[in-house]
């Protein structure tokens, strides 16, 4: 009281004075406790860091080591630079993090605008996410919603970088075995706006929730669960804000121990340039060969969206009777399109099949989730025209077949390219079967030149300027000088081309010394007789990137 | 036929008619070895003298084929024709995957028809050579041949349009056909018998000709619907599926009763059925029914040699032990039971008279081998594995007592300059006695070295007689060798530590797409040096002894070395190759591969027990 006297200060402004002073330092407590937690957070971000860049640096100088001291050892070095590799990987992904949740705090970040289409944008995203959970054996499953327009404008890398963070999360936090599956909508076009809709839910650890109140802030983990796995805890903050900076909304529901569900709505610009719808033909049937019905179902739908008939079945047996049918009635289909399973036999042994029923004109395309890069080589032979994936985007679809019907386009397993720049000479002795190969060649657009047996076959290309022939095709049995002398006079001659044109052997001689007694006369291929169209497309194909390699 | 074909035929029956390996019924050992020189000499000159036929007549026709006439083409059917009886049907799918294609350019409905079906039955009889593989690994195969009758079968839509008689004949036995092979489910099976049943049971088509054998059809379907139980698990079965088989089990047995009661002899075959089907349908136990199986494999006569007999003697039991498979629980009290089963369906195999129906014998024993039960007292694995290459496999058993000699000796050096070479396996880094580590590793490179390639025994058309070098085909097929060898061995206590070098013994040491199996990692593997060893052992004898018959020519051990040290990191381990490059043990390799195929030729004569028992 004294001091109040002293200070001339009547006692209710003290009073106030002492209020005031009391919350201010209650602001300056509660400011010093969050920039404490603040500085906590940063701490065990820190420790974190350090831990997790560690870990990968571990793994790679130990395994350089490894490799160094085994450097005879091909197997031993490659299992060593594999594993270099996934660490480096892994510590590029936590530095670019890092380098982002900077960006967005400082607020340098700036959202991309360009035209980008979905189906592609999902299509990449499957890519990158499906091996992640075939290797923890989770059942990943992507499903597409109602989609009106797939040309879209933003920022489709960091879309990706969204959606891949969530997903990727799911498969981290779901234990072996389990179940994930991801949706993707759009609400009908509004004004040049659609909004997406983004859904992705698991049966993993699931978060309490005390975690979920704090899952959106940098740094943050919950640690007594995922301890095992890496991470930095960055990737939802980062996430959190790009879905805020695009304008949209993120929601979480979890359980500990049931899973989570994250819910993400974002607002995209449609492209005012929309894809040409396909052109079909309306009212021609198309035959279905899948056994899951809801894929079949959904094969179904497009193809009615897009006016032909879908016929499906689910098994390769009744697939080929209905073909059989179709054709003594003259009423083929347009197109088969074969699902990722049937309930009898694997597609590509029916899609080999139904080839030699039908012929090349057909268009056979399959629908799966598989990876196609993985498929490639066993669909081209067994007569795959082209490659949908999934999920099942109805443009992709009704484009793919359109495409084919149209004989031109993207054909996955039998590309039909433009051969007109390659030069073929063709030795062959008999007639009908020269005259045979000249058309298949023909419809390729390469130019070709004939031989009637291997002499002449070596005179052409020795009278020919260097470089002239991109590929000779060498019937085996022919009268004046057989098809392996003739590559071997070929390859001994003088001059450059003559140890890098390519010589295919035609033959119907199967055996395994046959392959490689074309291979000992310098032929680097082997083609089976009767020549089948798509084995030539390949082969031409491989000779044009050839050129445009060198 | 054109007298090239007739030569080809001629010459796979004398192949066939070899007794290549085979225990002579007299005469010294000396006449035996002569005489095993002779017959490969002359395996080899008609293998060539094929092969002249074939790249020189049959395969420029194929080549020309749209340019064949009618007569040409028949005689090309005629030749087809025995190479399923002479068991070269691959060349029998070759020849008329050829006149299908003809056909379907042609657009003759008829030939196309044919030709699918003939197709089917090629394919057909191919699979039957595979024994023992899993449904999945053969789905593949089983495909082609469903594809082949399923679209042969479409025809019945047309059947009153179609005039030949053969044609309709052939759309008919499509129909059935399409429930031969395996089956991932039973129901798909029953369902395609049960449509075979309707439509030969059906007024309509028997009114359009009255001369086909309606009736016999009707009773084959029963008789193929009546086996599908024995395809199947009794998890894989629907009750309709039970009932369904049932209903056929029941005609053929009735068949069966009406047969007996004209005096005939009646077949065994049905009344496993009848009493299988009482087990499934819930009417008697398990444990009944395995009751009855021992009473129908204790009353079969051992003498006797025909293909009821073999049903009794060894199909019987390959059922009864799959059923121990299945229910390992029911083996309890009857172990004293199997042990006397293989020790008599060994003395059954050693009593059976060489010739006509060795191969049917073979094929039935492989299906045993596959429901191996092993028990404490039983006769080894190994021991019946061992006894099945000598009689029935004898170029394999060659090959791998040759294999065996050589990596004992290999082994033995290996150990000898690092006596921690072994290590990687737990086993033998526990033993501390140098001498008892040595005995282990020993033991461990003779089973090795004798069961790696015994994943062949499932593919027994591939390597018994071969007439002809490999398709291509053929070669992509001999690759599952290794995925089943190590089935068969990894699923046997006794020879499951011998899996590895089965499975790994054709994986490149580099990796590369020449590997296989693909899901091998050499890596991973602890028993990788081993591995390696048989890897590289098999190679060398291959090239110096045995794949001139399948896929290339034969090289001295000298070139074979000098080509094992060019692939070396590649194929082969670089530290079993600086090993060979050392003239000394090059040379030990060399004679322990000699003196390996006498002692395998020696034991081949004395028909002697096996060595290998596995643990």
């Amino acid at each position: 009281m004294e001091r109040v006297k002293k200070s001339g200060l009547t006692l209710e402004e003290a009073l106030s004075r002492i209020e005031a002073l009391e919350a201010k330092n209650r602001a300056l407590e509660a400011a010093l406790a969050s920039s404490e937690e603040v500085n906590q957070a940063k701490s065990r971000f820190l420790s974190n860091m350090s831990h997790d860049i560690r870990t990968p640096m571990n793994a790679i100088m130990g395994m350089t080591a490894i490799a160094l001291s085994h450097i005879d050892e091909k197997p031993r070095v490659r299992d060593c630079l594999d594993k270099v590799r996934t660490a480096s990987v892994h510590m590029m992904s936590l530095v670019n993090n890092v380098l982002d949740i900077s960006r967005i705090d400082s607020g340098r970040l700036v959202l991309g605008d360009e035209e980008f289409s979905l189906a592609d944008l999902v299509h990449d995203i499957a890519v990158i996410v499906r091996p992640q959970a075939q290797q923890k054996s989770q059942e990943l499953k992507l499903e597409i919603g109602p989609v009106t327009a797939e040309r879209l404008t933003g920022d489709p890398l960091r879309l990706r970088q969204i959606l891949v963070n969530i997903i990727n999360n799911a498969v981290k936090y779901t234990p072996a075995g389990g179940a994930i599956r991801v949706r993707f909508a759009q609400d009908p076009p509004a004004e040049g706006c659609a909004r997406l809709h983004f859904l992705c839910e698991d049966n993993g650890i699931g978060m309490s929730e005390a975690f979920l109140e704090r899952i959106f802030l940098p740094f943050e983990r919950a640690e007594d669960q995922v301890a095992q796995i890496e991470g930095t805890g960055l990737g939802m903050s980062i996430v959190k804000s790009l879905v805020d900076r695009m304008g949209g909304t993120i929601s979480v529901e979890s359980r500990e121990g049931e899973g989570s569900r994250f819910r993400v709505e974002l607002p995209v610009s449609v492209s005012r340039q929309e894809r040409p719808a396909p052109v079909l033909p309306v009212g021609r049937t198309a035959l279905v060969a899948e056994n899951r019905p809801e894929a079949a179902g959904l094969m179904a739908a497009y193809l009615e969206e897009g006016g032909l008939v879908p016929v499906c079945l689910s098994s390769g047996m009744e697939a080929v009777a209905w073909l059989t049918e179709a054709r003594v009635e003259g009423r083929s289909p347009c197109a088969v399109l074969l699902g990722q399973e049937l309930s009898d036999m694997s597609p590509l042994d029916l899609a080999s099949h139904l080839r030699e029923v039908t012929g090349q004109a057909l268009p056979i395309l399959l629908v799966s989730e598989e990876d196609w890069a993985r498929l490639e080589y066993r669909a081209g032979r067994a007569g795959i025209s082209a490659f949908v994936p999934c999920p099942l985007f109805p443009s992709r679809f009704l484009g793919a077949i359109s495409d084919l019907l149209a004989g031109g386009g993207e054909t996955g397993g039998s590309r039909d390219i433009d051969c007109s720049g390659l030069r073929v000479l063709l030795a062959e002795d008999n007639e009908l079967n020269l005259e045979i190969a000249v058309e298949l060649l023909g419809m390729t657009g390469a130019r070709v030149e004939t031989a009637g047996n291997g002499q002449e076959a070596l005179n052409r290309f020795r009278a020919a300027p260097e470089g002239w022939y991109d590929l000779i095709l060498m019937d085996i049995q022919m009268p004046v000088m057989d098809g392996y002398e003739a590559a071997r006079r070929i390859r001994a001659l003088d001059r450059p081309d003559a140890r890098s044109v390519c010589i295919a052997a035609m033959t119907a001689n199967a055996f395994v010394e046959d392959v490689r007694q074309a291979r000992e006369a310098g032929m680097d291929e082997h083609i089976a007789k009767p020549v089948d169209l798509d084995r030539l497309r390949e082969l031409l194909y491989s000779r044009l990137e050839g050129r445009t390699e060198k | 036929m054109r007298p090239y074909q007739e030569e080809y035929i001629a010459n796979l029956q004398e192949i066939a008619a070899l007794t290549l390996g085979r225990r002579p019924e007299d005469g010294t050992l000396a006449d035996y070895l002569d005489r095993q020189e002779r017959e490969e000499a002359r395996q080899l000159a008609l293998v060539d003298r094929n092969m002249e036929l074939l790249r020189g007549e049959l395969f420029p026709l194929l080549d020309h084929l749209p340019d064949a006439d009618g007569e040409t083409l028949e005689e090309l059917g005629r030749f087809a024709s025995p190479l399923l009886k002479e068991l070269d049907a691959d060349l029998f799918c070759l020849i008329h995957q050829a006149l299908l294609s003809l056909a379907r350019q042609r657009r003759d409905r008829d030939g196309v028809i044919r030709e699918l079906y003939w197709l089917g039955i090629g394919r057909h009889a191919r699979s039957g050579q595979l024994v023992g593989l899993e449904v999945e690994v053969l789905e593949s195969v089983f495909s082609q041949i469903r594809l082949c009758f399923a679209e042969a079968a479409a025809y019945l839509k047309y059947f009153g349009e179609i005039e030949n008689p053969d044609t309709r004949n052939y759309i008919l036995r499509s129909l059935a056909n399409r429930s031969l092979g395996q089956f991932k489910s039973v129901s798909a099976r029953v369902r395609l018998l049960k449509n075979a049943l309707e439509v030969f049971r059906d007024p309509f088509y028997r009114s359009m000709d009255p001369e086909i054998p309606w009736d016999r059809f009707v009773m084959q379907t029963h008789r193929l619907m009546a086996s599908s139980i024995t395809y199947s698990r009794e998890s894989t079965m629907t009750s309709q599926d039970v009932a369904d088989i049932m209903e056929s089990v029941y005609i053929v047995y009735d068949e069966q009763l009406r047969a007996a009661a004209e005096g005939k002899r009646t077949a065994l075959r049905p009344v496993f059925h009848y009493h299988a089907i009482a087990y499934y349908c819930g009417l008697d136990s398990l444990n009944g029914l395995m009751g009855k199986v021992e009473l129908l494999i204790d009353g079969a006569d051992s003498g006797d040699f025909s293909l009821e007999g073999m049903y009794a003697a060894i199909s019987l039991p390959a059922f009864y032990c799959q059923y121990l498979q299945q229910y390992p629980e029911l083996l309890q009290g009857r172990e004293a039971y199997v042990e006397e089963l293989y020790r008599r369906v060994l003395a059954y195999m050693e009593a059976f008279p060489a010739g006509a129906e060795n191969s049917t014998l073979f094929l039935y024993l492989c299906q045993l081998s596959y429901t191996f039960v092993e028990t404490a007292r039983s006769v080894p694995y190994g021991v019946f594995l061992e006894r099945l290459l000598i009689r029935f496999a004898p170029e394999i058993y060659l090959h791998s007592r040759t294999v065996t000699e050589a990596a004992e000796v290999f082994s033995e050096i290996l150990l000898a300059e690092e006596p921690g070479f072994f290590d990687d396996i737990d086993d033998i880094r526990a033993i501390a006695d140098p001498a008892e580590k040595r005995r282990e590793v020993l033991r461990f490179a003779r089973g090795c070295g004798m069961f790696h390639d015994v994943g062949r025994l499932n593919l027994t058309g591939l390597y018994a007689h071969a007439g002809r070098h490999w398709l291509e085909e053929e070669y992509e097929l001999s690759r599952l060798h290794t995925v089943s060898g190590e089935a068969m061995l990894a699923a046997r206590p006794s020879t499951r530590r011998y899996a590895s070098a089965a499975l790994g013994h054709h994986a490149w040491y580099g990796g590369g797409e020449r590997s296989y199996p693909d899901s091998y990692q050499r890596l991973a593997c602890p028993e990788r040096q081993m591995v390696d060893i048989i890897s590289l052992l098999d190679w060398l004898e291959n090239i110096v002894y045995s794949s001139h018959l399948f896929t290339g020519t034969a090289q001295t051990f000298c070139q074979a070395a000098e080509n094992a040290v060019s692939l070396e990191g590649r194929r082969f381990s670089p530290v079993l190759i600086e090993r060979l490059r050392i003239p000394e043990t090059a040379e030990r390799l060399r004679l322990a591969l000699e003196r390996g195929r006498r002692l395998a030729l020696e034991r081949m004569y004395t028909g002697a027990g096996a060595e290998v028992q596995g643990e």
